[in-house]
């Protein structure tokens, strides 16, 4: 004991004094250190480490561990199992439930060298071996192949009892690629991949790992080769280009035929501009003055352009129900002013211009008091329209219940009188009854001209020059019904009344010539159902209005033959009715115009026949103001 | 005696700079990359452990049981494991079987009644272990499920040790427990007889590993949650 003690004294005594003497070369080994210690079912374990420089002597390399609850040193007891530089831990030394202290000692004849401890759970370090017969095989799915990749865990993990969970991942590439495409697969033991290159060899490989631990070593490589499955493709493309061709032709041949319609439709041709009359060459020659000579036409009434005169728009819609539908654009002055208004105003039909609506009437009357301009309209619109006298007739005016239709009358004949009245009375009837009038336009067929002669004898009228005349009855209805009813159904376009121009002159008798469109305003309907006419005129003034009264005639009324009777002003003086059964008193037939509201016959002519009224016929326009004389009223 | 403190003192002077290096305790750090681990695993991760230890033996065992059932026992004489004198050789532990009396037992209670179901099945398991090999046509995997049951139980027994340290400070438990003396190993007993003291064993075994599961479970549950375990 004493010598084995004296030697072990020696020897560590030695060791001491090279530990600190400065050899040539040699010295204590450098430290090693614990490089990992796995596990592969954590039921043994193995751990290697890394040795660092021996010293230049031999070395030797111990590894000492402690468990978790004791103090105890052991010593590896496995060196060889492991390889170099292991020590492996069965079954038995391998506990799950405490940690493990392991450190790593050097040891060489001048010293040793002790590595930096490490703890181990065994839990943690749990790294399986490889999964185990990977099989990798080929499943024809319709033609389109697909690979069918199975395999088994490794034997020791004891994934059965479910002491260890597996998670597997699969791998696999082109045998010419680089790039491996990984696929995680789980728990299970197959797995399917699709999607193929035709004729390529790929190469499969399999790795796992457990719930905490990890990934095992990718197993051995199974290369697997997929059969040509193109070959039926081919023909399918055949197939599509081929139908496709023959598309195309469909196609193009489909556009050839119509390529002119395409054409139209994708590059649609600028229209040019078309105006009647207006000769191009003309205006491009640069003599655009003859070029709008050009335009003229020979009814338009160009003097009255000049003159400025309030040319109302005489917008008539007329309405047949059954057999034609007129409908009445503007006249045949054609007035921006006339247009502004008519667009200013609301109409109660759908957009064409009536005088549905009040402010159209008042304009008129605006025009009508400061003739001469077609901006009269303008001024028309800013207008107090209430301050407007509306000639129009009467409180017996039109009535909505007239007959349904629609009925336009001429928005001169409705023009408000001019301001120097005589009944003030009158005008807020007027109004009134310009509205209900507009109104029952719209409602009353068109047929019906309302053309009032106005007993007062008032300024001339200004004669729409249009292509009907409406009339609108009053109150009486059931005895115009008939008459009204009946010029109704007629086209009215065939009577026309002329429009004469606002004369400059009021006080003139005279009117303007047969092509002057003076408007004839209703002044109002009297209680006989007689329409009271007033021309409209510029300067309208009672003077004016007596001394032309003469020139308006009252209709009396429409006899079965659709023509309107319109009374001489003689005869109008004396109230004479205006229906077939009414009659003026006193006033004889004998002045009766007869307007005739039938087709056929355009022109209107008098009854018995003043002859010169038919001499003022001319196109189917009357000038009323010519040929009868306006009652004084 | 000598030499020990000799050894003792030289590696103490050999050692001197690394005294300090061990004992500085390292951060728990559950990255498995790493080598480095905290010195000691934590209770609670103890307990899963164990946990998943007793669900594994119960799940084997049961496997166990149907196994050689469908073997051994002819269909009328099954399910009747307490018939013929066979009882459970845990019959007499002290170890609560209702619900309400399990919910009474406390903490330390619990893992003293596991750690007592676990030793007093280690023996009679490696019992059948022997028994079952001189069986005539038992099949294998019935062979490697029980030793694999007795293997693992001896494991947990570590474990329910080591929890036991743990969660009670309480030093290791000896296993001072006597040998019911059911056991008797000597006895040969006719063939039937033998099998159904085998089916009984491997039953009871079922039911006690089920038991050691539940209590272990009852016991996570009341770590979490104090108040709502059932």
């Amino acid at each position: 004991m004493m010598k084995n003690d004296g030697g072990v004294i020696l020897f560590w005594l030695l060791l001491l004094f090279t530990l600190y003497a400065r050899g040539k070369s040699y010295s204590v080994p450098g430290k090693p250190t614990l490089t990992r210690c796995r596990s592969p079912e954590k039921e043994t374990f193995t751990c290697w480490w890394e040795p660092s420089s021996d010293g230049g002597l031999p070395t030797t390399y111990k590894l000492y561990y402690r468990k978790e609850d004791s103090d105890v040193e052991y010593e590896c007891q496995d060196y060889r199992t492991g390889g170099k530089n292991s020590c492996f831990f069965n079954k038995n030394y391998t506990s799950i439930w405490v940690n493990y202290n392991i450190t790593i000692v050097a040891i060489n004849a001048l010293g040793q060298t002790f590595s930096d401890p490490v703890d181990i759970d065994v839990y943690y370090i749990v790294e399986p071996n490889p999964p185990e017969n990977l099989n990798v095989t080929i499943q024809n799915d319709k033609g389109w192949p697909f690979l069918r990749a199975s395999w088994d865990p490794p034997k020791k993990a004891d994934t059965r009892s479910g002491w260890i969970t597996l998670i597997y991942e699969l791998r696999i590439k082109l045998e010419e690629e680089d790039e491996w495409e990984i696929r995680d697969v789980g728990q299970q033991k197959v797995f399917n991949i699709y999607g193929l290159q035709s004729e390529g060899t790929y190469v499969v490989q399999i790795r796992c790992r457990p719930d905490h631990g990890f990934w095992s070593e990718w197993s051995a490589d199974v290369q697997v080769k997929v059969p040509n499955y193109l070959r039926r493709n081919r023909s399918t493309w055949i197939m599509i280009i081929v139908f496709s061709a023959v598309v195309f032709l469909i196609l193009s041949w489909l556009l050839h035929i119509n390529s002119r319609n395409l054409k139209h439709c994708l590059l649609p041709p600028v229209p040019g501009p078309k105006i009647k009359g207006f000769d191009k060459k003309l205006h491009k020659s640069g003599k655009s003055l003859d070029a709008f000579k050009s335009l003229d036409v020979p009814d338009f009434p160009h003097h009255t352009f000049s003159k400025s005169e309030d040319l109302l728009v005489e917008f008539i819609e007329v309405y047949v129900p059954e057999e034609q539908e007129l409908m009445l654009e503007k006249s045949n002055d054609l007035h921006d002013g006339c247009l502004k208004s008519e667009s200013s105003v609301s109409d109660c039909d759908s957009g064409r211009g009536s005088c549905d609506s009040h402010t159209l009437l008042l304009d008129k009357s605006g025009q009508q008091t400061d003739t001469q301009d077609s901006q009269i309209d303008e001024q028309r619109l800013g207008e107090d329209l209430q301050d407007e006298k509306l000639s129009y007739a009467h409180q017996d005016m039109v009535s909505p219940d007239m007959s349904a239709g629609r009925v336009k009358t001429w928005p001169s004949v409705f023009s408000p009188l001019p301001q120097n009245r005589s009944t003030s009375a009158d005008q807020a009837s007027s109004l009134e009854m310009a509205k209900q009038h507009c109104l029952s336009d719209s409602l009353l067929p068109s047929e019906f001209l309302t053309s009032y002669h106005s007993l007062s004898g008032h300024g001339t009228r200004d004669h729409l020059g249009s292509n009907y005349w409406e009339f609108n009855f009053g109150n009486k209805r059931p005895n115009l019904t008939q008459p009204q009813t009946e010029a109704r159904h007629q086209a009215h376009s065939e009577i026309n009344i002329f429009t004469t121009g606002v004369k400059a002159e009021p006080t003139a008798l005279k009117f303007p010539t047969p092509r002057s469109s003076d408007y004839v305003e209703v002044q109002r309907v009297n209680e006989e159902d007689s329409i009271v006419l007033r021309p409209v005129g510029s300067n309208y003034d009672k003077h004016f209005e007596i001394q032309q009264g003469e020139e308006y005639s009252r209709v009396k009324g429409v006899d079965s033959d659709n023509v309107l009777l319109l009374l001489q002003k003689e005869a109008m003086e004396e109230e004479m009715d205006m229906c077939p059964c009414e009659q003026l008193s006193g006033t004889t037939e004998a002045h009766y115009t007869k307007f005739s509201t039938s087709p056929e016959k355009p022109t209107a002519y008098t009854h018995p026949t003043p002859q010169p009224l038919e001499e003022r016929v001319v196109n189917g326009y009357v000038d009323t103001a010519t040929m009868f004389t306006m009652p004084p009223y | 005696m000598h030499t020990r403190v000799l050894h003792q003192s030289l590696w103490a002077l050999l050692l001197w700079p690394h005294l300090f290096a061990v004992s500085a305790p390292l951060d728990c750090r559950d990255d498995p990359a790493s080598l480095a681990r905290c010195p000691s695993i934590s209770q609670e991760k103890l307990l899963d452990r164990v946990i998943h230890h007793a669900e594994l033996i119960y799940r084997v065992s049961e496997e166990s049981c149907s196994l050689f059932e469908e073997m051994f026992i002819p269909l009328p004489l099954r399910l009747q494991t307490n018939q013929g004198g066979y009882a459970c050789i845990t019959k007499s532990l002290p170890i609560p079987s209702s619900k309400s009396e399990i919910q009474q037992l406390s903490d330390k209670w619990l893992l003293h009644s596991v750690l007592l179901l676990v030793q007093s099945w280690i023996e009679p398991l490696v019992y059948l272990q022997m028994t079952l090999d001189r069986y005539d046509h038992a099949p294998d995997m019935l062979l490697n499920k029980t030793k694999w049951v007795s293997e693992k139980l001896i494991s947990l027994e570590q474990g329910v040790v080591v929890l036991m340290k743990k969660m009670l400070d309480e030093g290791t438990m000896t296993t001072a427990y006597s040998e019911q003396g059911a056991f008797q190993y000597d006895v040969q007993l006719d063939i039937l007889e033998s099998i159904m003291r085998d089916y009984t064993l491997l039953t009871c075994f079922k039911k006690d590993a089920h038991k050691m599961e539940t209590f272990l479970k009852l016991l996570k549950c009341r770590q979490t949650d104090k108040y709502n375990c059932a």
